[in-house]
């Protein structure tokens, strides 16, 4: 059964190429008005799942319902095609067009009136609507696909990767727009590979490992389930806990470095171990808190390294 | 009126993108051509210029339609897939249809101007004169233009990489322009090789081209051989549309 009232509901959606099973029975469902990020390594099977969903790749079995349409069947796929905005992965444009041409040849496709100058300012191309393709950045030309994914204003936004290779202000530039489309009541589909883009976009992350689910779960949810203990370290001459900081969790001891687990509130055990170091006079060489992190609940969940993750 | 705007707006694209600001294809649809006439005008000579360059203007323009099939559109398309463009516009509303019409309007702007700069040449260095019915021109450019383009596509649709494709316009394209009557009188082969040669729906195209044209027929004495290109359209149309991938 599928969920009408859903903006994306896919069911046990499998897609094989010959002997290769690249995404095997995956489900998920996502509300309309929310970001839904896929998380994971490349190869994973996000890039065929989203694909899947609008209608590039013909699924091997399952069911997708995007806006209640049907992306497998030619008349669905036909009106679901200007409800959805969609920027591809390694979108090449035609190198000897001009950022506004472009806008105007998408506007037509989608029978819209062109907005060349509100798009490029929206993605920070202002001043850049007579630059030719082949004169933009690779952020740049990444920044003007999500312009072509947005002009025609879909309901429902697929973004693959959509921050690869961008730098710091087109990676802002992107993640503003995305959660301004979301308080507009859009819903967003994002795949990516950089855990901090699916923790800070994200109403839920679906973290995906060779073809499968292995979590969904919103990115608080995900880190307090799999993420693991808060941790002080501290390094001080003459420091070693006292009953009164035993209570707060687990003590190990490294060479000179004493580590607390902790499940409680990392910021009060700090102020209480340096509390304690300070009174018994010890010298503190070192200092150190870390809340538990999304990257931490995907090695916990994968047995994945983010290093792996980022060169896959 | 929107897949009127759409046509239009994609084939100006195409024309901008792909013509005017590209030097390279400019000059090979412009000038070569032209090169050619007078190149081969002279080294053909029968004394008086006009009979080998009669032959050539043509020969010439056909030969034109030929790679514009099998390169403008079934190269074209190959690269376009392989540049994911052709996936990009997939997920457009855009109708297949829409594209396709205006890839071929595009060629078919481009042939109107190789075909009018090498009837000028031809006419004012050469005194070719173009003595047939203009409709009847037009049509069987019309018409031929439709069989490369369709079996062009085919190329396109079949082929894996841009690479392959290229090769396969090349293989198809350069032997064909020199058997098919276009550049080299197949007449000068044996008698045998010139009918299987008359065979070709190349050569039968540039000789119904030629005779129109020059030769003042009408295109009514051709009506075999423009019913075996209408089937080589439909044929090629039809395996395209089976075939034609946009990922």
């Amino acid at each position: 059964m599928t969920d009408s009232s859903a903006a994306i509901d896919v069911r046990r959606l499998t897609k094989r190429y010959g002997a290769v099973t690249a995404v095997d029975a995956i489900s998920f469902s996502v509300p309309r008005g929310t970001i839904f990020g896929l998380l994971g390594r490349n190869g994973a099977g996000k890039t065929t799942t989203l694909e899947c969903c609008i209608g590039i790749g013909k699924p091997t079995g399952g069911e997708i319902r995007v806006l209640g349409l049907d992306p497998t069947r030619p008349r669905d796929l036909a009106r679901l095609r200007s409800r959805i905005g969609v920027q591809l992965q390694a979108t090449s444009l035609p190198e000897k067009a001009n950022v506004r041409e472009v806008l105007e040849l998408y506007a037509a496709y989608y029978g819209i009136v062109p907005r060349p100058d509100e798009m490029a300012a929206r993605v920070g191309l202002d001043g850049k609507l007579d630059r030719q393709i082949s004169q933009m950045s690779g952020g740049e030309q990444q920044r003007l696909a999500l312009a072509l994914a947005l002009q025609h204003d879909p309901d429902v936004l697929f973004l693959d990767e959509p921050t690869a290779g961008m730098d710091a202000f087109g990676r802002r530039i992107l993640w503003a727009e995305v959660e301004r489309l979301r308080d507009t009541g859009k819903t967003v589909v994002l795949t990516t590979h950089y855990i901090e883009e699916a923790e800070r976009l994200s109403d839920r992350v679906c973290v995906v490992q060779r073809g499968t689910i292995v979590a969904e779960a919103s990115p608080a949810e995900l880190i307090a389930r799999y993420g693991g203990a808060a941790a002080v370290t501290i390094v001080a001459d003459g420091f070693s806990p006292d009953a009164s900081l035993e209570r707060l969790g687990t003590w190990t001891k490294a060479g000179a470095e004493w580590k607390l687990a902790t499940r409680g509130e990392p910021g009060l055990a700090l102020a209480a171990v340096v509390t304690q170091a300070n009174a018994a006079g010890a010298k503190i060489a070192s200092l150190d808190m870390h809340h538990p992190t999304l990257e931490d609940a995907f090695i916990a969940i994968t047995g994945e390294t983010l290093t792996e993750l980022e060169t896959a | 009126m929107t897949l009127l705007r759409m046509f239009l707006v994609q084939t100006k694209s195409h024309f901008v993108w792909y013509f005017r600001r590209d030097g390279e294809m400019m000059f090979w649809t412009l000038a070569m051509p032209v090169f050619f006439l007078v190149l081969f005008s002279f080294a053909f000579s029968d004394g008086s210029n006009t009979g080998s360059s009669r032959f050539l203007v043509p020969g010439i323009i056909g030969a034109q339609v030929l790679s514009s099939g099998f390169w403008g559109v079934g190269v074209m398309l190959a690269t376009f897939r392989e540049k994911n463009l052709l996936r990009r516009i997939y997920i457009t509303p855009m109708p297949p249809w829409v594209f396709f019409a205006s890839l071929v309007v595009y060629r078919m702007a481009l042939l109107g101007a190789q075909a009018v700069l090498l009837v000028a040449v031809g006419a004012f260095v050469f005194h070719v004169r173009i003595i047939g019915n203009p409709l009847e021109i037009l049509a069987i450019l019309v018409l031929g233009t439709a069989t490369f383009v369709s079996l062009g596509t085919i190329i396109g649709a079949l082929a894996r990489t841009t690479e392959s494709a290229n090769n396969v316009a090349s293989i198809l394209t350069v032997p064909l322009a020199f058997l098919s009557d276009a550049y080299v009188p197949i007449d000068r082969f044996p008698h045998v090789v010139a009918s299987a040669l008359r065979l070709l729906p190349s050569t039968q195209f540039i000789d119904t081209f030629r005779d129109v044209a020059v030769g003042g027929a009408s295109l009514g004495a051709y009506g075999v051989w423009i019913g075996a290109l209408v089937v080589w359209t439909i044929a090629g149309t039809a395996i395209s549309a089976r075939t034609f991938r946009w990922v």
